[in-house]
């Protein structure tokens, strides 16, 4: 049977995705056009600041960095907070709480004051401020990695896994590479990619602690904002459509994992 | 011969004792039941056994040697969990063969015993299949084929059926005593349900609230329960008062405090040196085959159970005269 909606229900759905499109969609034209600024419509078309974006080696070095704080941080809490969360859930679960309120306390700080306590403490400590970024963006991060990696163990019914694997011979190590681990792939899979994206658009931190001595694509594209808007635009442009794959994997990776619970 | 003994088991959980000085003992080969309700310690003693926790007290000897501190992968055990847990990233005959893999046994060793253990358990042509895509009784057939496939010295099982329906588990507890026996494994098995604890084991050891309530062969508990936890658990005894028998048989002397009697011990023949119970029909029941119902006299209610005839009418709210032999008036402690 079909509900016919009233229409004013599509009335309010469009002004909503039109109120979120429209910027996009502006954005968008803006990247790709000659000039757009006392007319309607654009006056002419062109991959002109494409060009000169991609042919920009600041740009590339810039997006390079990104990828590498990005990365570095999300493969960092991968390979130290897997084992950890997995560590607690299964062997010491009075711990949780305990992580728990940790986890609470990385909300609670805004990070305007997480960069400045981060600057007084390690300036001229001799740390290079990009590893300390590093390690703000490990603990940034640490709400999503838990969750996910949490979850996945208790769907799996880990702590049963693991006494089953035990009883067959198997160490604690073999048991959680060989059951535990390909088990949860999947779970800590969608958490990398979030917490990777959620990084890879930060810009107080980085702004604040590296700035321009490791100028980031954040930083740039702020910079870029004062110059040109249509190059400004085509990193927003670049930027999104990164953001849409990484999405589209992680609906992809949950979907692959649905289908095999 | 004992193979596995079991003395003085103590556990208790944040000061609660769960597990009271429990001695268990039995041979090889031998089909050995846990039974008692829910929240009575058995999952807790089987763990112990298993080693997945350690007791705060006592000995666990497994075919000659002391295993009290050895960890559960190197104690030689199988254990069928209640959840199963089967791998769920392998297939049938990976899940079957993890453990032998374990054993670093070379791949045509374990081809053949994985394939043998599939024949066994009735898994031919699921090999391939991952637990997802099985019903409850095949996953756990998988859950048995992987336990007993290194051939453990001691098999466990945690209420392994309870989640199937009846005629499924019914089924299951034939297949698992015949493998049981083929394979001569010394089993324990966990369970709530006294009908299943009467037909598949050798021994039964009640629990009750941490202590063993009583042990020995189903036939033994069944017609000597030596307590009234036993008496009602096993049997739907009827369980009375020394006065309340006198009174129903009309003045025989009872001097002992608790007696018990099996519902199906009444008869409607008449007994020589029998008591004599007359009293009116109440609430009849059919249970498939048996009649039971209640017979009232004075103030003291009977439960009593026949087998159904037809030709035999038991009406509510009529009078009726049953007999019993004195040897089945059991007397508890
Ligand atoms: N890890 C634990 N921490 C605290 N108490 C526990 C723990 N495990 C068991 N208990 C307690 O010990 C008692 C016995 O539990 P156990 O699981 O052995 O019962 P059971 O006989 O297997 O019951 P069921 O038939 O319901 O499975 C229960 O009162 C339970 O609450
Ligand atoms: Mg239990």
């Amino acid at each position: 049977m079909k509900i016919k909606r009233p229409f004013y229900h599509y009335l309010t759905i469009g002004a909503v995705l039109l109120y979120l499109i429209v910027p996009l969609l502006g954005t968008l034209i803006y990247s790709f056009s000659t000039q757009w600024h006392k007319t309607i419509l654009p006056e002419g078309l062109t991959f002109h600041w494409y060009k000169e974006l991609f042919g920009d080696s600041v740009f590339l070095k810039a997006m390079g960095r990104s990828l590498i704080l990005s990365f570095g941080a999300t493969v960092l809490s991968l390979v130290i907070m897997v084992p950890t969360i997995f560590s607690i859930v299964v062997y010491a679960p009075r711990l949780e709480k305990f992580i728990q309120s940790l986890i609470v306390l990385t909300y609670a700080m805004p990070g305007v004051i997480i960069a400045v306590g981060l600057i007084r403490a390690y300036a001229n400590s001799g740390i290079s401020m990009v590893v300390v970024t590093v390690g703000a963006y490990f603990v940034g991060i640490l709400p999503y990695m838990y969750q996910g990696t949490r979850n996945s163990l208790r769907n799996i019914h880990a702590v049963s896994l693991m006494e089953a694997a035990e009883i067959l011979g198997a160490g604690q190590f073999t048991a959680f590479l060989k059951v535990i681990l390909p088990n949860i792939m999947t779970g800590i899979l969608v958490s990398s990619l979030l917490s990777f994206s959620i990084l890879f658009g930060e810009f107080v931190l980085v702004n604040l602690l590296v700035g321009g001595s490791f100028e980031t694509i954040q930083v740039f594209l702020y910079k870029k904002l004062n110059v040109s808007g249509h190059i400004a635009s085509a990193i927003v442009v670049c930027y999104f459509i990164l953001i849409c794959i990484l999405s589209v994997v992680i609906v992809k990776v949950t979907r692959s994992k649905k289908e095999t619970v | 011969m004992t193979y596995v003994t079991v003395e003085k088991i103590n556990k208790s959980f944040k000061g609660q004792t769960v597990l009271h000085d429990i001695n268990l003992s039995f041979k090889q080969g031998e089909f050995v039941t846990l039974l008692g309700p829910s929240g009575c310690g058995k999952t807790t003693l089987l763990r112990i056994l298993a080693g997945l926790i350690d007791p705060e007290q006592g000995v666990i000897k497994i075919d000659g040697k002391d295993v009290t501190h050895v960890k559960a992968k190197d104690r030689k055990i199988g254990m069928v969990f209640q959840s199963y847990a089967l791998f769920p990233n392998m297939t049938v005959a990976e899940n079957i063969a993890f453990g032998l893999k374990m054993k670093k046994l070379d791949k045509a060793a374990i081809q053949k015993k994985v394939a043998r253990m599939v024949e066994l358990t009735g898994l031919s042509g699921k090999e391939n299949s991952y637990p997802r895509e099985l019903s409850g009784g095949q996953q756990q057939r998988v859950a048995l084929a992987r336990s007993i496939v290194t051939g453990p010295k001691v098999l466990l099982l945690d209420e392994p059926l309870s989640a199937l329906d009846a005629q499924i588990r019914k089924n299951l507890q034939k297949q698992l005593r015949a493998i049981q026996k083929e394979l001569n494994m010394t089993t324990v098995l966990v369970t709530h349900d006294q009908e299943e604890a009467m037909a598949v084991s050798d021994r039964i050891y009640i629990l009750n609230e941490g202590y063993i309530a009583q042990s020995g062969t189903p036939h033994e508990i069944y017609t000597k329960p030596v307590n009234e936890f036993v008496a009602r658990f096993i049997g739907n005894y009827n369980v009375f008062k020394g006065e309340e028998l006198s009174l129903l048989t009309r003045g025989t002397e009872f001097p002992h405090k608790l007696y018990a009697v099996r519902p199906e011990a009444f008869t409607s023949q008449m007994i020589d040196n029998g008591l004599e119970i007359i009293g009116k029909v109440d609430k009849v029941m059919m249970l498939g085959n048996v009649t039971r119902y209640e017979l009232f006299s004075n103030g003291v209610s009977v439960t009593a159970e026949h087998l159904h005839k037809s030709n035999e009418d038991i009406q509510e709210g009529t009078l009726k005269t049953l007999y019993i032999d004195k040897k089945d008036v059991i007397s508890l402690a």
